[in-house]
């Protein structure tokens, strides 16, 4: 293991020799089997009265120990070294695709690349994207195209995978309700027969090469509505080719080296690996004048999605004043792919294994990140903290080098933030604009050292407490009434759909029209008046200078507002003590911003825009800004719907519970 | 020359390396003054550099260097032969379960018969660099270089951060620590003890760690007031160690003891400075009592914050033996706690950079017994340790000055 260094062409030979170890294991137990067939029909000579159903019974249940002995000695081979061949002596890969309702699997040379028979999970199209020269995978995925748009998704995928690559399909369940035409005819460009002609409940498998040759097809039609095809196996051979055809000739760069590396692995990530003209892995934005958080280490929390982690590194080492080597991407998991990523960019990764389950893995996995964060960068006073799901706005850092003194200086801070949890499209407007907020956002933030250390480390959630790290952090234990800083145009985007608490639903009512700034280095504008004791004085004269809004009108309605712009507005809603956020939801639910738990108050007052006009919104009597209010003006009060609201996003519903 | 080629090979990549070489600082030291009033004179010969010697040592701090490839090729190009020696990151190792990649420690350039050895620093939490040991691995050349008359790498060690002064020697210009003798005292006792980190989980595995409320408050409490006495002892210059039960959270799991209650501390009675009980109440920590005298069995006790006490123990060297001394206060009751001779060693613990005896499994062993991996909550001082033994009772007469209570 000292010395292993990773040989792609070496693989299939370690797959055959352990696969002959494996079929000569089978031959063993076929022995076995028989001894114990044997074994039982004396038994059934002297003893005539036994049960013969009992004895089948028996044999399964021996049968079934044996095969699982079998795999444990499958794992343990998969760690012993195995003499290596040259690599000529084999040139052709065994395949076998097996499609059904409830199970799929793969196996390439007696290796099971895929096997999937778990309940209700798995359904749809499975694709696998082998090496041509190799035999290895590179790309799993499934896309459910039971469902809406996952169709969509498949041909974005099969585009981005280079000519040449083996590609394998076979559906679980079932693949055709949403299979739209655009993607079976991407399915037939690739030789499939049958792909246009895929309906409800077809069983079907395929192995092709992309742009070349097909190796197989099988389909099995379902015979009625309520039942399924039956299952079908294919068997077939693919022919390797040499090394040399699969892989590009880029010049003999570091950067090259790199990529290189990174595309005979692994598929899906598009231009990256063209031959012709691959994309830039190396982006080198402008460094960023007096930038003050050069030296502020970077934690990445990633998961398992690779391809986001993509994303979000590409925007991340194209943002102004971006000092890669502060930046250390924290994978929950020992996933090979996100690490492939890391390393493609040339930035430093760290697995960690996972403990717990659920929000609590989360949870740990963020503590350890942080503590590992300031472990390697002992001299640092901040961490920025950054998820896989984010692109990070063009001008992040010099957001931060502005703001970045008030975090130090301002002990009332608690972070800063780069989201604006109600900066939607028709709600944030003035870039150079911030706030002061009560609740933490997360979503790309800056966490002081000090706050990690004195306070929230010793008492971070231990694993069997099932707690969102984000709703603990924002607990009135924690955060003790201190503040964040945020942008009323948000620094981050968070284009994430599939994760623990997100679905496409809920990223498309809460996240997909959030506002995210593309204009480079903006001067932010009023920075010192973000200080503790100064905002209040803007405040103030905010609501001095602010124009009462007719409270005889339905706030909900657009003519609520003046056709106007640059103004500033205020309203005044019911609120009767800190805790009463009746009205403040049913607002923002007409807004249409977020609405599943209270975000972006501070001291009962709301900030944004509407009509490009600022829109300042105090719940009266609770906020000390109500005296504000004209003694005319009567408090619009809005009445919560009588029954509970439907499940529109479960999680983020029972996370809007625990705060 | 080959020192010259190196220089010029590290500059090209602006390296920023200074020089640590033993050796060559020691001839530095003795013309300190004039080598810094002229820092670009030339010099009329090869003082310094030209003895003839197997190497060359050079330090560079990690954070201020990354891209090694090209600094390889180039070096191959000048006719450098290179060794590298990686090994796991120790910032990582105290934390469960994480992986990151192996860092490099030392670098060797051999050309003809001369060699650079240069070590890389990384900095740790409580602000101090640390190298890492030499091992060399299976498959590696054992005879690359003569690897045993190594000044740096038999063990790993802790530095403070130098300040480093630019000079010229030899008509080379390098970087040297400000004061070569200070950092020469530092390198004769760098040595640096991991905490046993799997040791430590293996221990919580066995004995779960006390999650509670109380649990987390004592240990931050003791954090601090660790804190408080390393930054009260390090400004008077006195040396001290982790003792009794703060070493032995240190040694068993990493970690301060919960229900351990006070914060130990030792000290050599030859380090004793009388200023010690009037900067410790300076910092905010009243004397709680003060047992014995200098002459014998001498310890202070301070109150911390709340109920957590910091408790300091003078050690008495012996021919054979060390030894630090007890008192009951109500009976006047001598003790005598035994321990074989150690030597210190520098180790982190709860982000400081602290000493631990080097020997301290024996320590801990005469201190706690042979089951000193089994946690214990009730503990008499007077009785529980292996190591005690009674040491008469002080005379009546000098009750009120070697049994002071506050």
């Amino acid at each position: 293991m000292e010395e292993w260094k990773p040989n792609p062409a070496v693989k299939p030979h370690k797959k055959r020799s352990w696969y002959l170890a494996w079929k000569y294991k089978l031959m063993n137990q076929r022995a076995l089997r028989k001894l114990c067939q044997t074994g039982a029909v004396l038994f059934l000579l002297v003893t005539v009265i036994v049960n013969i159903k009992l004895i089948l019974d028996t044999r399964r249940a021996a049968y079934e120990e044996e095969e699982e002995s079998a795999q444990d000695y499958d794992d343990e081979m998969l760690n012993v070294e195995v003499p290596r061949h040259p690599v000529n002596n084999k040139k052709v890969l065994d395949v076998e695709v097996y499609s059904s309702r409830s199970k799929v699997y793969v196996a390439v040379d007696g290796t099971t690349v895929l096997e999937d028979e778990a309940r209700e999970q798995g359904r749809g199209i499975h694709v696998i994207v082998l090496n041509q020269a190799t035999g290895h995978v590179m790309a799993k995925r499934v896309f459910d195209t039971y469902s809406p748009h996952e169709d969509e998704a498949m041909v974005l995928f099969l585009n981005m995978v280079a000519r040449g690559r083996i590609l394998i399909f076979t559906i679980k369940d079932e693949g055709s309700f949403h299979l739209k035409d655009t993607a079976k005819s991407v399915l037939k460009s690739l030789g499939s027969q049958v792909a246009p002609f895929l309906s409800w409940r077809d069983m079907w498998t395929f192995v092709g090469k992309k742009g070349g040759e097909v190796y197989g097809e099988k389909h099995a039609k379902s015979p009625a509505l309520s039942t399924w095809g039956d299952p079908v196996l294919l068997k077939t051979e693919v022919h390797l080719t040499s090394v040399e055809d699969a892989e590009c000739h880029w010049p003999d760069t570091e950067l090259n080296r790199r990529r290189k590396r990174f595309c005979s692995k692994v598929e899906g990530y598009g231009s990256v690996c063209s031959c012709k003209d691959p994309t830039p892995i190396e982006f080198n934005p402008d460094p960023l004048k007096d930038n003050k958080v050069f030296d502020v280490p970077v934690a990445v929390i990633a998961g398992n999605r690779p391809n986001y982690l993509y994303r979000m590194l590409r925007s991340l080492l194209s943002a102004q004043g971006v000092n890669p080597q502060m930046i250390t991407v924290f994978i929950d998991g020992y996933y090979e792919e996100p690490m492939d990523v890391v390393e493609l960019f040339g930035l430093s990764g760290i697995q960690h294994t996972p403990i717990s389950i659920k929000n609590a893995r989360v949870s740990q996995h963020y503590k350890a990140s942080l503590t590992a964060t300031f472990n390697l960068f002992p001299d640092a006073k901040f961490a920025v903290v950054l998820e896989e799901d984010l692109d990070i706005s063009v001008d992040f850092f010099s957001f931060l080098s502005q703001s970045i003194h008030l975090l130090e200086e301002d002990e009332s801070l608690y972070c800063i933030s780069a989201w604006n949890d109600q900066g939607y499209e028709h709600t944030a407007e003035d870039p150079s604009l911030l706030y002061r907020v009560e609740t933490m956002p997360g979503l790309g933030w800056v966490l002081r050292k000090s706050l990690y250390k004195d306070e929230l480390e010793p008492k971070w959630p231990t694993p069997e407490k099932l707690w969102d790290w984000d709703m603990w952090m924002r607990m009135p234990e924690q955060r003790k009434g201190r503040e964040c800083i945020i942008p009323d145009i948000s620094r981050s985007y968070h284009f994430g759909i599939v994760g623990l608490n997100m679905n496409g639903y809920f990223h498309e009512a809460y996240f997909k029209k959030h506002k995210f700034n593309t204009v480079p280095n903006v001067q932010l504008k009023n920075v010192e008046s973000l200080r503790k004791d100064a905002y209040e004085t803007e405040i103030h004269r905010l609501l001095g200078e602010a124009e009462v809004l007719d409270h005889s009108k339905n706030p909900c309605e657009d003519s609520f507002v003046p056709d106007t712009e640059g103004k500033v507005y205020v309203m005044f809603i019911r609120m009767e003590q800190e805790a009463d956020f009746t009205t403040w939801t049913q607002l923002a639910k007409c807004l249409h911003i977020w609405d599943l738990d209270v975000r972006g108050n501070h001291k009962g007052l709301w900030r944004l825009f509407r009509k490009k006009n600022h829109f300042l919104v105090v719940g009266v009597p609770a906020s000390p800004y109500s005296s504000k209010k004209p003694s005319s003006v009567t408090p619009i009060y809005m009445e919560p719907p009588a029954k509970e609201e439907g499940a529109a996003a479960v999680p983020a519903v029972a996370a809007a519970e625990q705060t | 020359h080959v020192v010259r080629k190196f220089l010029g090979l590290i500059s090209s990549h602006n390296i920023p390396v200074y020089l640590i070489d033993p050796l060559i600082l020691g001839l530095v030291d003795k013309d300190i003054e004039q080598i810094r009033s002229s820092p670009d004179g030339p010099s009329p010969e090869c003082k310094y550099f030209c003895a003839p010697r197997d190497f060359t040592t050079f330090a560079l701090l990690d954070k201020t260097w990354k891209h090694e490839v090209g600094l390889f090729r180039t070096a191959e190009k000048m006719g450098f032969q290179w060794l590298k020696i990686i090994n796991k990151d120790p910032r990582l190792d105290g934390m469960d379960d994480l992986s990151g990649m192996e860092i490099p420690l030392h670098y060797i350039f051999k050309l003809a018969s001369h060699a650079i050895h240069l070590v890389v620093f990384y900095e740790r939490s409580g602000n101090y660099l640390w190298h890492g040991p030499l091992r060399l691995k299976q498959h590696m050349d054992r005879k690359f270089v003569p690897f045993r008359k190594l000044h740096f790498g038999r063990y790993p060690g802790a530095y403070e951060k130098p300040e480093l002064l630019h000079v010229s020697i030899d008509d080379l210009k390098v970087q040297i620590p400000k004061n070569p003798s200070s950092f020469l005292e530092e390198m004769s006792h760098s040595r640096f003890l991991e905490c046993r980190y799997r040791e430590a989980r293996a221990f919580f595995q066995l004995y779960p760690d006390d999650a509670s409320l109380d649990a987390v408050e004592f240990r931050i409490k003791a954090k601090s007031l660790l804190h408080l006495a390393a930054l009260t002892l390090n400004n008077l210059g006195v040396k001290f160690w982790l003792s009794s039960g703060t070493c032995l959270g240190w040694y068993r799991q990493c970690n301060v003891i919960p229900h351990s209650k006070d914060v130990d501390l030792g000290i050599f009675i030859r380090d004793y400075k009388a200023e010690i009980i009037p900067a410790f109440q300076k910092a905010g920590l009243p004397l709680k009592h003060k047992f014995g005298k200098v002459e014998d069995s001498l310890e202070l006790s301070f109150q911390g914050e709340e109920d957590v006490k910091l408790d300091i123990f003078f050690f008495y060297e012996e021919e054979d033996h060390i030894w630090n001394g007890g008192t009951q206060a109500k009976s006047g009751k001598k003790f005598k706690y035994f321990f074989p001779k150690f030597t210190l060693c520098w180790t982190e613990f709860v982000e400081l950079k602290v000493h631990v005896p080097c020997e301290t499994l024996q320590y801990v062993e005469a201190n706690y017994g042979p089951d000193w991996k089994v946690p214990v909550k009730v503990w008499d001082w007077k009785s529980s340790p292996s190591n005690v033994q009674d040491n008469g009772v002080w005379p009546v007469d000098e009750w009120d000055d070697v049994i002071q209570i506050y």
